[in-house]
């Protein structure tokens, strides 16, 4: 028997501390067209210093779309987003970005791929040099720093990734379904390795993903996208004790909310389904 | 006997290589010895039949002829270079330019196949003589094959990556030098390779139609008094220049492109 959850209303989140409630970016009645085809809409939604937000919904939903326009990779058609109350309206400082594809220069080595954000922001060379060997060990890439990409694992490829965003050190960090390219068993170990370097340094982290389990381990609030065009169908305290481990995957909270997701999301991919076969 | 013939083995290679030159060096000197001096030279010959590869070796002892030589090359290196620095950033500014691109592109089509022999007339309408016309009929013959290379590879640049700079705020230049060049480099340099052996065309073509000089000049003087040795001495030099050019532009191209040979 599924214990309802009752959909969060995000005003109702900012009594306890303050510091940490304080909004850090805000999405307000955000909507992107392309031509006549409405991707979202009317999508409203405000996230908090160093918390941990999943984004979670059927394939073509609009998620990653969303994403890059948190981002300011691309504009939004209606609607505007505040990081820090500036209107983002391009690629701003202390934003970065992982993404699906990896995104490495297959030119460059590790060491260059990770220098890469620092040297474009004009950082000096005796800087990067103690950083790019500290954000390499920290992913655990650590004698690597001389291979080019064709030469690491898929797995590998994304902590290079990974290093390279987090070597900006950045106080928003934006994860763009990214080890959605991975084998499941490197997902599973890149999953905990950041939840791990999140422990260590936290910030702000906005999580697009389409698998449920990784969006309810990895988040402390769960956002659903659903309908179409889509919108915000249900933000979910996820409410599991911290820090999630392996431990987490067998708590009954953790199947609760898992099971829940997953029945607001059934009838959606079912209706995706039927629209492709006929 | 022929699991060795096939084989991966370097050596072996290096032995066929060499044994196919032996054999065909052997049969051009028989029809060489055999054939009438003013039609046909072979390469070591004898009093009576002047060898073609003797005479290249002597050439180089004859100041006039290494006088045209160094002319030619300075002719082919200043055509080739400014090809080479206008076609490279144009190529790349006319993929980044989509307007500027969808303007150009059936000119570019039309000139990259266009049988550049045949402007050489107009260019001697306008320009004359000098070195200047010169250099422009290699320009011409090697611009277009780089700059379509170039432009189809700064096309293909994958947006994946333009959109990794524009999230780490890459600005123009630096959008160049990381991403956008190393990315054509490749594309250009096969441009580069096929476009060595055209402007060797264009160099000797040039030779002949506008003023006389260089080795063109020299094949020309030997071919009107009929020394087939001469003129199959400048031809043997003008080959064996441009293979070496070819390899280099190859060992270039490899050098520059091997972190797309395991790309997946």
């Amino acid at each position: 028997m599924l214990i309802p959850l009752e959909p969060i209303v995000i005003s109702d989140l900012l009594h306890a501390s303050p510091t940490l409630d304080e909004p850090r970016i805000e999405v307000n009645s955000l909507g992107k067209r392309y031509g006549d085809l409405q991707v979202f809409k009317d999508i409203n939604l405000t996230f908090r210093e160093r918390e941990i937000v999943t984004i979670v919904g059927p394939s073509g939903c609009g998620k990653t779309t969303l994403l890059r326009c948190i981002d300011g990779l691309m504009p939004s058609s209606e609607g505007e987003i505040r990081i820090d109350s500036d209107v983002v309206r391009k690629p701003r400082e202390g934003v970065s970005m992982v993404f699906q594809h990896f995104g490495l220069f297959p030119w460059k080595t590790v060491y260059q791929n990770v220098a890469y954000g620092l040297k474009l922001a004009g950082v000096r060379k005796t800087v990067i040099a103690d950083k790019v060997p500290y954000y390499t060990k920290l992913v655990g890439l650590e004698g690597f720093e001389n291979s080019y990409p064709y030469q690491l694992s898929g797995g590998m490829q994304q902590r290079c990734g990974l290093a390279r965003a987090l070597s900006m050190e950045p106080s928003v960090l934006l994860m763009d379904e990214p080890f959605a390219a991975v084998d499941a068993q490197t997902r599973e170990i890149l999953q905990f390795e950041l939840l791990r370097i999140w422990g260590m340094r936290p910030m702000t982290m906005i999580f697009v993903t389409h698998s449920i389990e990784e969006a309810v381990l990895m988040g402390d609030r769960v956002v659903v996208l659903k309908g179409r065009p889509s919108s915000v169908f249900e933000v979910i305290d996820v409410k599991l004790p911290g820090p999630r481990s392996r431990e987490t995957l067998a708590h009954p909270r953790f199947s609760e909310v898992r099971e829940h997701v997953w029945s607001t999301l059934m009838d959606e991919v079912r209706a995706a389904e039927f629209e492709i076969e006929r | 006997m022929l699991s060795i013939i096939n084989s991966d083995n370097r050596w072996i290679k290096y032995v066929t290589v060499c044994l196919g030159l032996l054999l065909g060096a052997i049969a051009w000197e028989i029809f060489g010895l055999n054939s009438n001096p003013a039609f046909m030279a072979p390469l070591i010959g004898n009093d009576e039949h002047p060898g073609a590869a003797v005479r290249l070796i002597s050439n180089f002892s004859d100041q006039e002829f290494v006088e045209s030589l160094i002319g030619s090359a300075r002719l082919f290196i200043t055509g080739f270079t400014i090809a080479l620095i206008i076609a490279v950033p144009f190529g790349i500014l006319l993929a980044r330019l989509n307007w500027l691109r969808v303007a150009l592109d059936t000119y570019i089509l039309m000139l990259y196949v266009t049988p550049m022999v045949a402007l050489i007339p107009f260019v001697l309408a306008m320009m004359g003589f000098d070195f200047w016309p010169k250099v422009v009929v290699v320009f011409l013959f090697s611009f277009f094959p780089v700059l379509y290379n170039t432009l189809e590879g700064a096309r293909s640049v994958k947006p994946e990556l333009l959109e990794v700079a524009h999230s780490f705020r890459s600005n123009e230049i630096a959008l160049w030098t990381d991403v956008l060049v190393p990315y054509t480099l490749p594309y250009a340099l096969t441009g580069i390779r096929q476009a060595t052996g055209r402007a060797l065309v264009g160099m000797i073509a040039a030779e002949f139609f506008l003023s006389t000089s260089g080795l063109g000049k020299e094949i020309m003087i030997s071919s009107r008094t009929f020394d087939m040795a001469g003129v199959l001495a400048t031809i043997i030099l003008i080959t064996i220049i441009g293979v070496l050019m070819m390899r280099l532009a190859q060992a270039l191209e490899q050098h520059f492109s091997s972190w797309r040979g395991l790309e997946r």
